[in-house]
């Protein structure tokens, strides 16, 4: 495949991820009264490491797109999720929810910046391809 | 990692904090029982801010954090109201009542005080995010 010269899969993985972890930050702010409510994230420390894996190893198996999902403990991955939960410097609310604002919005910020960055370079490396597809400068 | 992001919403949660301490303040101006039920006046509340060194970037710079919320402890402002029911009985006091001391004058400067420094710090957060837009420039 043409694709597979770029870095176009590896970008795919990051927008994949941004996404989902925009669409828990989202519910984050959603639930920001609602009683008893932990906040949810995407672990952008571990996608890293597993898209560095990825990168060093060429032709290995893409990263699955939300690893260290920290949402309900009912997760096999419960290691992880008390590893950022406790890495998440927010205040425990009287009504056991935890959930502050000013950071899901910063962490929202920093996802879309991410976002856009890769959405950037994907663009940038589609109108290359559109240069060579077209023989035309 | 952290970054000028961090360091700037650590701004905006402790401004918060500061601002939610005001409004206790001012909501209990006249709070002459404290909130076990018993007949002391409300003492101002005050957020002491620290260096967050938790919070460092490469560069140096660093957050900011609540390191307490301290209770003020001063003489009550006592009001002379004989007929009052929760007046003093006895001694040097009698027929006062206490009230907390709070001056509304302070707290409102600083509310306002805390309110700029929460815009200023959303102000950063923008520039911040204007800055990786224009980086973002050189590549699309």
């Amino acid at each position: 495949m043409v694709f597979e010269s770029t870095t176009i899969p590896l970008l795919q993985q990051v927008v994949a991820f941004t996404e989902a972890r925009h669409h828990l930050l989202a519910g984050n702010v959603a639930n920001m009264d609602t009683p008893g409510y932990q906040v949810r994230d995407l672990s952008v420390e571990k996608f890293q490491e597993k898209l560095r894996v990825f990168v060093e190893a060429s032709g290995a198996e893409p990263p699955v797109a939300s690893p260290g999902y920290t949402g309900p403990a009912t997760s096999p991955r419960e290691a992880a999720l008390r590893e950022v939960e406790e890495s998440m410097k927010s205040i425990l609310m009287h009504d056991g929810s935890n959930v502050g604002l000013e950071q899901q919005v910063a962490a929202l910020t920093k996802n879309q910046m991410l976002h856009n960055v890769a959405i950037s370079i994907m663009t940038s490396q589609f109108r290359l391809l559109q240069t060579a597809i077209s023989e035309r400068v | 990692m952290i970054s000028a992001l961090d360091i700037s919403t650590s701004g905006l949660v402790a401004q918060r904090i500061r601002l939610n301490a005001i409004s206790s303040n001012l909501a209990n101006m006249s709070s002459v029982r404290n909130e076990n039920g018993e007949l002391k006046p409300y003492q101002a509340r005050f957020a002491v801010f620290q260096t967050d060194n938790e919070l460092t970037t490469a560069h140096g710079a660093a957050g900011v954090k609540v390191a307490a919320v301290e209770t003020e402890q001063i003489e009550p402002n006592y009001r002379y109201q004989p007929g009052h029911p929760l007046a003093i009985k006895e001694g040097k006091w009698k027929g006062y009542v206490a009230y907390p001391r709070i001056n509304m004058t302070t707290e409102f400067v600083d509310a306002l005080e805390a309110t700029r420094a929460y815009e200023a710090n959303v102000g950063v957060i923008e520039i911040t995010k204007n800055m990786s837009q224009q980086t973002l420039r050189i590549l699309a």
